[in-house]
Formats: C-alpha cells, sequence, structure tokens
C-alpha cells in the first residue's frame, strides 16, 4: 500500500463504511454525511476562498474604472490591478491554490465511493486490503445501493442532470464579473463547460459519485449563499459583464472629448439613439413631400 | 508587462487545461484502481486438453501434451454499453463498453460439452472438439452479469446470476428448467458470485444478501436458508452430510446439509473469498489475511495455521498429499499434510492471481493478470515457460 492509500484512501474507505453502517447500511446518507464532514473539515479553506471571490465581485467597479483609465497603458494597468488587490488583501493566486489542496481530498473520496460501491469484482476483492479490523467493518460490505429509488450502482440520468444543474448555480453565485469582454467571454464558456463534462460522465458512472457531486454543490451553495448571498446569480445582466459594453462606453464618451483617446467604439443605448435627419420617416416624410399623382 | 498580460491569459489557459486533466486523471484512475471487469477464469481440465476463459472474452482449449493452444472461440454477444465510460455494474466497472466478455467462471467439461458463463448474462455450451457452439441461454436478451460460474449435475446445468436468482438449464439442450429467486421482494434480493454446490438432489449457493441458500435440483423450491453476517462468494465444500463455507464476515460455518442448522463457526481476520479443501480429515480454509486455517470438521477447533503472506483468493488445489495455494501477489505455496510442513514453491514476479488453480499430471496451471496461464512444477517449483491466452500470440 502506497503513502496516498494509507493516509488518505484507507481512512476515509473505513469511515464511510462506519457510516453506512450506522445508517443501517444506507449507502447515499453515507456519501451525504461524508460529504458534509469533509466540507466542514476544509470550512476554512473554503471560507477564505469564497470571502476572496466576494472582494473580487467588491472590487469589480473599481477594476472596471481602472481598466478604463489605462485602456491604452496595459503596463500602468496591472500595475494599478496589482496594487488594488494587495491593498484590498487579496491574492489572486489564492482561490487556485486553496483548489489545488482540496483537490487531492476530492479525489481520494471520488476513489473511496467508486472502490466501495464494489462495482466490478475485482474492485470488490481489490477493497478487502484496505478495510480497519473494526468491527461491523468487515460484515458491512458491500453496502446497499438503493438510495431514495436509486440504484447507487447504475447510472441515473435525472441525477446527472441535477450534477449539471447544481454545478452551474454554484458556479454562477461564484462567478466573478469582469469588465474585460475576453475574460467575461472565458467566465461565460467555463459556466457552461464544467456543468456540460460533469452531467456527462454522471451519465456513464454508478449514481453514488453523482450524489457526491451534487451533495458537494449543494453544501457549497449554502456556504455561498450564507457568506456573500446570491452572488452573480442575482447580478442583473448589466452588471459587469459584456452587456454593459454600452453603459461603460457611453460614461466613457461623456468624460472625453474625442474617441480617439482611447480607440474604442462609442455604443450607443438603444434609448438614446436619437432619429437621424437623413433618415427616412415614413409618416412624415410624406406629409412633407406628398405623392404626385 | 505586456508580457505579464500574455502571461495571466495563458495562466487562464492553463487552468481550464489542469482542470480538465483532473476529470480525466480521476476517470482514469477508477479504471486504474480495480474497477475494471477482467475476469479471473481457472482451467478445466478434460484428458489431455486444458480449457480456460481469456481476458479477451474467449473460451480457449490447451494441448497439454506440447502446451499448444487448440482452439479458441469468442464467447458471442457483447456486454451491454454503459455509456461514454461504461461504468456501471452491469457492464462491469469502467471501460468495459467493448466487445471483450469478462469471464470469472471456469469451464465445465461434461460428456462431450464444455460450458462457460460469461460477465454478460450468457451461458455457453461448446463441443468439446473444435469448440463449436451448441447452445446459449438465453438465446435473446442477458440475464444479470455472471461472476461465479456454471456447476453440471444431474444432466441440469445450475447458475446463479447477479439479480439473485439461479437457474436449472437442460445440460444437452439449453432449454429453461425452472429459476429460484432467492427473494421474493425484488430489493431483498442481491447479487450471487458464489458457484453452486450440489450433493444428494440439493443445490448449496451463497448469496450477497448474507445468506445461504439450499435448494432442490428437482424443481427448484427452497428447502432451507441460513443468515450470516456477510455476503457469502466462496463456493460451499460438501462432505458427509456438512456444508462448509466462509463468508465476508470473516467466518468460516459448518452447516448441516439436511436442516441448515449450524453446527459450529470459526472467526478468521478477514473474508473468506475461495473454495476451502479437505484432506486427511483435516479442512484447509485460505483467508484473504494471507493465512491458511487448518480445522477439524467435527467441531471447527483450530488444528494449526500457515501465513503465507499474502490475500489468498485463488481455491486450491490437491496434488498427492500436498495442497497448493496461490496469493494474489503471485507466491504460490504447497502445504505438506502429513508433514505439516510449508514451501514456497514459485514467486511470479508483477502479477495476480485471484482465479482457481488448475493441476493436471504434476503441473500447475495459474491463470495471471498479464493474460499468460502460467506452469509450475508441483515437485520442483521450477517455473516452465507460459501458455500465452492472447489471440494471435
Amino acid at each position: 500500500m502506497n503513502v496516498w492509500e494509507l493516509i488518505i484512501q484507507q481512512p476515509l474507505i473505513n469511515v464511510l463504511i462506519v457510516i453506512a453502517s450506522f445508517f443501517g447500511g444506507n449507502f447515499g446518507l453515507a456519501i451525504i454525511t461524508l460529504t458534509i464532514f469533509i466540507n466542514l473539515c476544509m470550512l476554512p479553506m473554503t471560507l477564505s476562498q469564497i470571502r476572496s471571490s466576494k472582494k473580487m465581485q467588491d472590487l469589480q467597479p473599481k477594476l472596471a474604472e481602472l481598466q478604463k483609465k489605462f485602456a491604452k497603458d496595459k503596463q500602468k494597468l496591472a500595475q494599478e490591478q496589482m496594487k488594488l488587490y494587495k491593498e484590498s488583501g487579496i491574492k489572486p493566486a489564492g482561490c487556485l491554490l486553496t483548489m489545488i489542496v482540496q483537490l487531492p481530498v476530492w479525489i481520494a473520496l471520488y476513489q473511496s465511493i467508486m472502490l466501495t460501491m464494489a462495482i466490478a469484482p475485482e474492485g470488490l476483492l481489490n477493497l478487502s486490503r484496505y478495510l480497519y479490523p473494526w468491527g461491523g467493518v468487515f460484515a458491512a460490505l458491500p453496502l446497499s445501493r438503493g438510495f431514495l429509488g436509486l440504484d447507487l450502482a447504475e447510472p441515473n440520468i435525472i441525477l446527472a442532470v441535477i450534477v449539471g444543474v447544481s454545478q452551474w448555480v454554484q458556479q454562477k453565485m461564484s462567478q466573478t464579473p469582469s469588465a474585460d469582454p475576453k475574460q467575461s467571454q472565458q467566465n461565460q464558456m467555463m459556466l457552461w463547460m464544467f456543468p456540460m463534462i460533469f452531467t456527462l460522465i454522471s451519465l456513464s458512472f454508478p449514481a453514488g459519485l453523482p450524489l457526491y457531486w451534487v451533495s458537494n454543490s449543494m453544501v457549497r451553495i449554502v456556504l455561498q449563499y450564507r457568506l456573500s448571498g446570491w452572488g452573480g446569480l442575482s447580478r442583473k445582466p448589466s452588471e459587469g459583464n459584456g452587456k454593459d459594453k454600452k453603459y461603460v462606453d457611453l460614461i466613457a464618451a461623456g468624460e472625453r472629448k474625442s474617441t480617439d483617446d482611447v480607440g474604442a467604439d462609442i455604443v450607443m443605448p438603444d434609448s438614446q439613439q436619437q432619429p437621424s435627419k437623413n433618415r427616412y420617416l415614413p409618416g412624415k416624410d410624406r406629409q412633407r413631400h406628398p405623392r404626385k399623382k | 508587462m505586456k508580457i505579464r498580460d500574455k502571461q495571466t491569459r495563458y495562466a487562464d489557459r492553463i487552468l481550464i487545461l489542469v482542470a480538465l486533466l483532473i476529470i480525466i486523471a480521476m476517470v482514469g484512475s477508477s479504471c486504474i484502481q480495480g474497477l475494471r471487469t477482467v475476469g479471473w477464469s481457472g482451467g478445466g481440465v478434460s484428458g489431455d486438453t486444458l480449457y480456460v476463459g481469456s481476458e479477451e472474452g474467449r473460451l480457449v482449449s490447451v494441448n497439454m501434451t506440447d502446451d499448444s493452444r487448440r482452439w479458441s472461440e469468442t464467447l458471442q454477444g457483447p456486454a451491454t454499453s454503459g455509456g461514454l465510460f461504461g461504468c456501471s455494474s452491469l457492464t462491469g466497472g469502467c471501460g468495459t463498453g467493448g466487445t471483450n466478455v469478462a469471464i470469472y467462471g471456469t469451464p465445465v467439461i461434461d460428456g462431450e460439452l464444455v460450458y462457460i458463463a460469461g460477465y454478460n448474462g450468457k451461458v455457453y455450451a461448446y463441443t468439446k472438439d473444435g469448440l463449436g457452439i451448441r447452445w446459449i441461454y438465453p438465446r435473446d436478451g442477458y440475464l444479470f452479469p455472471i461472476v461465479g460460474g456454471v456447476i453440471v449435475a444431474e444432466d441440469e446445468v445450475f447458475v446463479g446470476d447477479s439479480e439473485g436468482i439461479i437457474y436449472a438449464l437442460d445440460a444437452e439442450t439449453g432449454d429453461f428448467i425452472w429459476a429460484f429467486a432467492t427473494e421474493i421482494e425484488e430489493s431483498d434480493r442481491d447479487k450471487i458470485w458464489s458457484i453452486p454446490a450440489v450433493s444428494n438432489g440439493t443445490l448449496y449457493i451463497g448469496s450477497f444478501n448474507k445468506k445461504i441458500y439450499a435448494v432442490n435440483t428437482d424443481d427448484g423450491t427452497k428447502k432451507w436458508e441460513y443468515l450470516t453476517e456477510g455476503s457469502v462468494i466462496a463456493q460451499p465444500l460438501i462432505v458427509n452430510g456438512t456444508i462448509y463455507v466462509g463468508s465476508l464476515d470473516r467466518n468460516f460455518y459448518a452447516l448441516d446439509a439436511e436442516s441448515g442448522n449450524l453446527k459450529w463457526q470459526f472467526a478468521g481476520d478477514n473474508w473468506f473469498w475461495g473454495k476451502a479443501v479437505i484432506l486427511d480429515g483435516k479442512i484447509y480454509a485460505g483467508n484473504l489475511d494471507g493465512k491458511v486455517y487448518v480445522l477439524d470438521p467435527a467441531n471447527g477447533n483450530l488444528i494449526g495455521e500457515y501465513d503465507l503472506e499474502g490475500p489468498l483468493a485463488a481455491s486450491p488445489v490437491i496434488h498427492e498429499e500436498k495442497i497448493i495455494f496461490a496469493t494474489s501477489e503471485g507466491s504460490i505455496y504447497s502445504i505438506d499434510t502429513v508433514s505439516g510442513e510449508k514451501r514456497l514453491l514459485a514467486t511470479l514476479e508483477e502479477i495476480k492471481i485471484n482465479g482457481p488453480l488448475a493441476i493436471n499430471d504434476g503441473i500447475i496451471y495459474a491463470h495471471t493478470t498479464d493474460v499468460d496461464l502460467r506452469r509450475i512444477n508441483a515437485d520442483t517449483g521450477a517455473i516452465l515457460p507460459p501458455i500465452s491466452l492472447k489471440s494471435g500470440a
């Protein structure tokens, strides 16, 4: 047994089995309970990650202002952005670091769930070497596959859809709006890509795994809501993404004398567009220039 | 700083790439960690021919006089696809949505036919010579995955599937005779991975629902059932009106074959996975804790134990006064029942042995995870050249 199995995987497997035994062999409840427990253990890191995201969201107006101000001078823009991050106590790489630290635990939990379900005969045989000599652990296996009418050892389309929806909601809540159209586009791509990938995977994996993903997303959604509300879900479409281009640029146009200063187009909002004098207006023009009979 | 801006964008892309790689790694690791069905069919011997199921889903016959492959036939009817990664209990773990049928049961030879069952839920009968297909059950569709394999007795083929149903088929034609559902309610049934044992008109089989069943072979009615504390995967051993079988609750049980009453039970340190053997009035039961427990069949008293330092999943074979065991890690031991001496015969590096051993003319045949049929001299421990089960090799 290697270090990974000894320190992370083996304890997780045994805890999962003990929890399932506590719930009368209900594997579904064991997955949910363990997911909540692991999330609680990692709460400080998760909270730090959510708070960082929240701060990033709060900084967006200032960042947009900086982008507007230093649109031509990328060097200055980067300097000012870093300065702003520093002043606000945000480490842009911090979120990534938190995710990386959490990943091994998620992977181990995922592997434990897959092994404990004993999908293949080889898996069950392999599982025996991970078991602690605790009373009840050996007898508890294999665990019951039924949960709320689902067979946790078989793929389930409904659960796969719930995985996609819950991940989309979670990502949408935590997404930081960006004034940079490219960044915004990338965010949009991430928002859809990951839920879709996980939905596809869920369609092919035993439902126990999607159940873990759903539980995990739900916990994250609750935490996110408690700390920063609905976040990106409640934000109006005109706030901080590509659609506010008209709004931002209109203000920018008001502040500057010439569009040449920034080299950007002025985009007028629909409500403020004035009819051109040269434009053909059917009713009025017909009155001005009646048809000759 | 322009470079820095570019770096930031590259960092974003790298982040996406890393996330994708992690997903792929998660999927990949599941396949490595023993979640893929491969099969561990043992060898069935008839005359100078050995029949074995290969990892490629083929029934292979080996001429033991010159160690050449005689015939090989692919089991028809691939496993049902499990979608993108093919991971489910029906398809058997990850990546088995292909055409290969995993074979766990050892081929059984009776008369002119060879019987074999696949993880795809089909039972096959082939002619011994030439491996021509005689019949397939069911002709259309599939049963649930079959792990334990078949047994032939009283001109009938008996097999249990992963739905918890035992089937009796006509050995000659493959016609359905009866089916016995281990429990009436579907939710109470569980997988059967145990090979049945038949004696005096009664079939004995273990189930994942922790029960051992005794069923009349005439009509498929239940005689009795006995509830253990864990799933029963091992094939029962029947001797002098007593059934000896181990369970995943770490206990080894002796039950009265007629009534199902418990005679005694013995506690080991891990699961009893393989079949026990009896020789010279002693029971030898291998355990996944790496020990062979020597028990008194009359009262279950521990006479002795041998530590073979590796999980014992493969059912052992008897050679003269010796019992040959193989650990999952590839070590092959012989235990001399007369002198009580334990001897390491051979160590096969970097392979696993989970399927039952076979023996013929002093040569041990072990089907290993490297798709070979390994041969070891049972007396000297000399490792003989392996026979590849790969098609085209």
